[in-house]
């Protein structure tokens, strides 16, 4: 019971949001981050793609071993990699079940857990990749790769509105439980509880969206005084914004090493196949 | 030295698919360097007039337009926004919608970015220096206080160091400490930098202090414009329209209604205007009730302390040994700065947080094991942003949430808080589409249909303007029938005066004063060090050696000894 309290006292809520805010927010001098975040982007979009190539397992694990590792380095919030664990493990089980129930043999086996390796690669390289990275890098990025201004803007826009919708999503939830009434008995395995606090999390989203829509109004007029539409059709506007985005030497450093390290598995697994 | 920078000639608009004429025939002509204060009473046209100086009006909000506005010799009609917002800045009442990017900095640089200006960088670091933000450039939005928000929005459009400023009031979801820095930096960017700076304001006080001119406009029309001094004491005109002149013109006039000479509009003119008067002091000394001890007790904390990690992942002290008792029929004023720890008290009172360390009861309830859904039918906390307490699509069904979760019939009771607080008209109606006053009231009733023994209220009378202030105060005093104690924290030091029988000060999660507002008001040093600014009449009370201090208007006239006005012609 103790342990249940001490748990409950360290992650609630409140330590959910904060560790929301650090992946978004936190990171700026880790080692992906201090990447120009153009290479970044080429690295992950690499990275993700090569698995789809291949079956060879062990190049597929060598791919999984980097990533984790890359990962690793920009020291990720174990709250992100909590989730993704989960999400890992419980397919992972899902699998065994589904092979087990239909009586299938290793291969089946074996195919369904490169198909889920794949993914994990993908997902990990997008966590090591942009959660560590500045969402104005971001939004720079895919500007210079010739996305629409409006998209760019639209990304870092939600960054910054992020915090807000958070914190106005929780009182949300609270006028709720202040008001509301818990259920008194839970039932089996608390599951009167359990809907209770599901229903109250569904309908928080509803008086959040309309306050928030409320809001942007004066945004939107804002924008139109601080030049954003204008900037849209200017070519300078759009070079100074950029202007600080450039190769440095540690960004060939990366460059190398990342091609080497893809080589080296490559030939691992062209040499000792699973 | 007085051209005109701004004029407007017979301006007329309408809003696209409106049916009224939002300003009609409206002329207005602004001297550079001036500081002028538009006031007039809601929806008099005070935001449209502003919005056809930057153009908004009729560039991006094209309804029908009559008139010419010149800015700085520039035709607005035949320019584009673009160019007149270089010229013109202008700052939301909500601000904070106003701040687009990540970081301070960013946001200053975001328009100067925009217009493709290749010193972009040096223009923001030399708005955020001109204000005294450069300390906060890297800081996140999310992480600054509501005044240094205000601030990074003023710098934003300072960035492009338009000539002209419009603020729209700047002051209103500020504490009063903060909206004093506001204005003097303002008064500094209009003294040391040539801005001419334009703010809509109810608050006559900081126009005295502050500006330089005003102008009063009602439905749509510019009635007049005088410097400051002239226009403050056409008080018939200002409170025709609910505009309240500052308190020591108020105390003026109401001491002697015959003296048409000049009336004091700023504190230090009203020292030297009231000296000559003779005062007395009451003979009656203030006595507590006795009987105040036998009353039940509501909320008793011992030693409560809390702390949080914070983005760093270091520990916070946030309340700091909190002992408090609180028993029936008290009404209670929570003050203190930002961060002092005002709400963190409110949230462990209830159950949202529970502190980290301490005892304590509320009711019948153990302050450690008692839940939030326990706790809640005995206390209700009615939050600072009324949008958030209306969790469904109709008032009415707002206020019965509570009732209707639990089965309880609880109609006559209903419509007598419905009657009481004037809600009949908008009562089916969605929270968020009603007006300030009446979001306020609406979730000062939401609170109430709980029928707590504590009521605690967050700011009821931030961001509203001065006629729905009142009314505020005016149903706060309605409502000791309903509740047994009332908790209410607050910046508002005239709603301290007016209507509190207690208040605490918290500094730095300590309470640093407990008793009741004659007793703070006559410490200075308390108020200083807690950062809080008395009202005009205390202050005058102060300086003219009243004791004990008048907390209002009313009170310091009885002090007053009536001037024989019958001999004067």
């Amino acid at each position: 019971m103790e342990l249940v309290n001490r748990f409950k006292k360290t992650y609630n809520l409140e330590w959910v949001k904060l560790e929301l805010l650090k992946t978004a927010f936190g990171k700026k001098d880790s080692y992906m981050g201090r990447k120009d975040p153009r290479l970044v982007m080429v690295w992950y979009f690499i990275v993700s793609l090569l698995p789809w190539f291949t079956f060879n397992q062990t190049i597929l694990i060598g791919l999984l071993v980097y990533t984790i590792v890359t990962s690793l380095v920009s020291r990720v919030s174990p709250l992100i990699i909590g989730l993704l664990t989960i999400g890992v493990i419980s397919e992972i089980i899902y699998i065994v079940a589904l092979v087990y129930l239909f009586g299938g043999e290793w291969a089946a086996f074996s195919s369904l857990i490169t198909f889920t390796m794949k993914i994990t690669i993908m997902s990990i390289a997008s966590i090591a990749a942009f959660a560590s990275m500045d969402p104005e890098k971001l939004s720079d990025a895919l500007l210079s790769f010739g996305v629409p201004a409006q998209f760019s803007f639209a990304v870092s826009y939600g960054y910054r509105m992020l915090p807000i919708l958070l914190d106005e999503y929780q009182q949300i939830i609270l006028s709720f439980r202040l008001r509301g009434k818990a259920p008194t008995n839970g039932g089996v395995l608390k599951w009167r509880t359990i809907y209770y606090y599901s229903k109250i999390v569904v309908k928080a989203f509803y008086p959040m969206m309309l306050n928030t829509a409320k809001k942007t109004r004066t945004t939107v007029e804002a924008l139109e005084v601080k030049g954003f539409s204008y900037s849209l059709h200017d070519k300078e506007a759009k070079k100074q914004k950029l202007s600080h985005l450039k190769l440095s030497n540690q960004d060939y450093t990366f460059l190398v090493m990342s091609i080497g390290i893809l080589l080296a598995i490559y030939f691992l697994g062209k040499y000792y196949p699973i | 030295m007085s051209e005109a920078i701004i004029s407007i000639d017979q301006v007329s608009f309408k809003y696209p698919g409106g049916d009224d004429w939002v300003l009609q025939d409206s002329s207005l002509s602004v001297n550079k360097g001036e500081f002028l204060a538009i006031i007039g009473g809601n929806g008099s046209g005070k935001s449209t007039l502003c919005k056809t100086i930057n153009g908004l009006i009729p560039h991006y909000y094209t309804g029908d337009f009559n008139g010419s506005v010149h800015v700085d010799g520039i035709d607005m009609y035949s320019s584009a926004v673009a160019v007149l917002s270089q010229k013109v800045g202008y700052v939301y009442q909500d601000f904070e919608n106003q701040l687009m990017r990540p970081t301070v900095l960013e946001d200053v640089a975001f328009a100067p970015l925009n217009f493709g200006d290749p010193d972009f960088q040096q223009h923001a670091e030399w708005a955020l220096e001109i204000l005294g933000l450069t300390h906060l450039k890297d800081k996140s939005i999310w992480q600054l206080s509501g005044g240094q928000k205000h601030l990074t929005a003023i710098a934003g459009v300072l960035a492009l160091n338009p000539d002209i400023l419009i603020i729209d009031e700047p002051v209103a979801q500020l504490d009063p400490h903060h909206a004093k820095e506001i204005y003097q930096k303002l008064k500094v960017l209009q003294q040391h930098h040539g801005k001419t700076i334009i703010v809509i304001e109810h608050h006559t006080e900081f126009i005295a202090d502050f500006c330089t001119d005003v102008t009063l406009i009602d439905q749509g029309k510019v009635l007049w414009k005088h410097d400051v001094k002239t226009g403050l004491q056409k008080v018939d005109d200002l409170l025709e329209r609910q505009i309240f002149p500052p308190q020591v013109t108020q105390a003026a006039l109401k001491i002697d209604h015959s003296n048409k000479s000049e009336l004091p509009i700023t504190l230090k003119e009203a020292v030297t205007y009231y000296e000559g008067l003779s005062i007395t002091n009451p003979t009656s000394v203030e006595h507590k009730s006795d009987q105040h001890e036998r009353l039940h007790e509501i909320v008793h904390l011992e030693n409560v302390s809390h702390y949080a990690k914070s983005l760093r992942n270091e520990t916070v002290t946030i309340l700091n040994d909190i002992h408090l008792s609180i028993k029936e029929k008290e009404r209670i004023a929570l003050v203190g700065t930002n961060g002092a720890g005002k709400s963190t008290l409110m949230k462990c009172l209830a159950g949202i947080i529970k502190p980290s360390k301490g005892k304590g009861r509320i009711s019948e309830y153990n302050l450690k094991n008692s839940s939030l859904e326990k706790l809640s039918q005995d206390v209700a906390y009615v939050f600072q942003n009324p949008e958030e307490m209306f969790i469904e699509d109709s008032i009415y069904k707002d206020l019965s949430f509570f009732a209707h979760s639990r089965n309880m019939e609880m109609e006559p009771f209903f419509q007598q808080l419905i009657t009481a607080f004037r809600m009949e008209n908008f009562i089916h109606n969605d929270g968020r589409l009603l007006s300030g006053g009446q979001q306020r009231r609406s979730s000062l009733a939401i609170g109430l249909a709980i029928q707590p023994s504590l009521l605690m209220l967050d700011e009821p009378t931030a961001s509203l303007d001065v006629k729905s202030r009142q009314e505020m105060i005016r149903t706060l005093n309605q409502i000791d029938e309903q509740v047994k104690s009332v908790l209410i924290a607050t910046h508002d030091m005239q709603l301290v005066a007016e209507w509190a029988t207690r208040v605490i000060v918290m500094d730095q999660g300590k309470i640093l004063f407990d008793g009741t507002p004659h007793e703070l008001f006559a410490q200075e040093f308390i108020c200083q060090q807690a950062g809080l600014i008395p009202p005009q009449m205390v202050q005058l009370s102060n300086q003219l050696n009243i004791h004990p201090v008048a907390l209002s208007i009313s009170e310091f006239v009885e002090r007053i000894e009536r001037i024989d006005s019958y001999g004067v012609s």
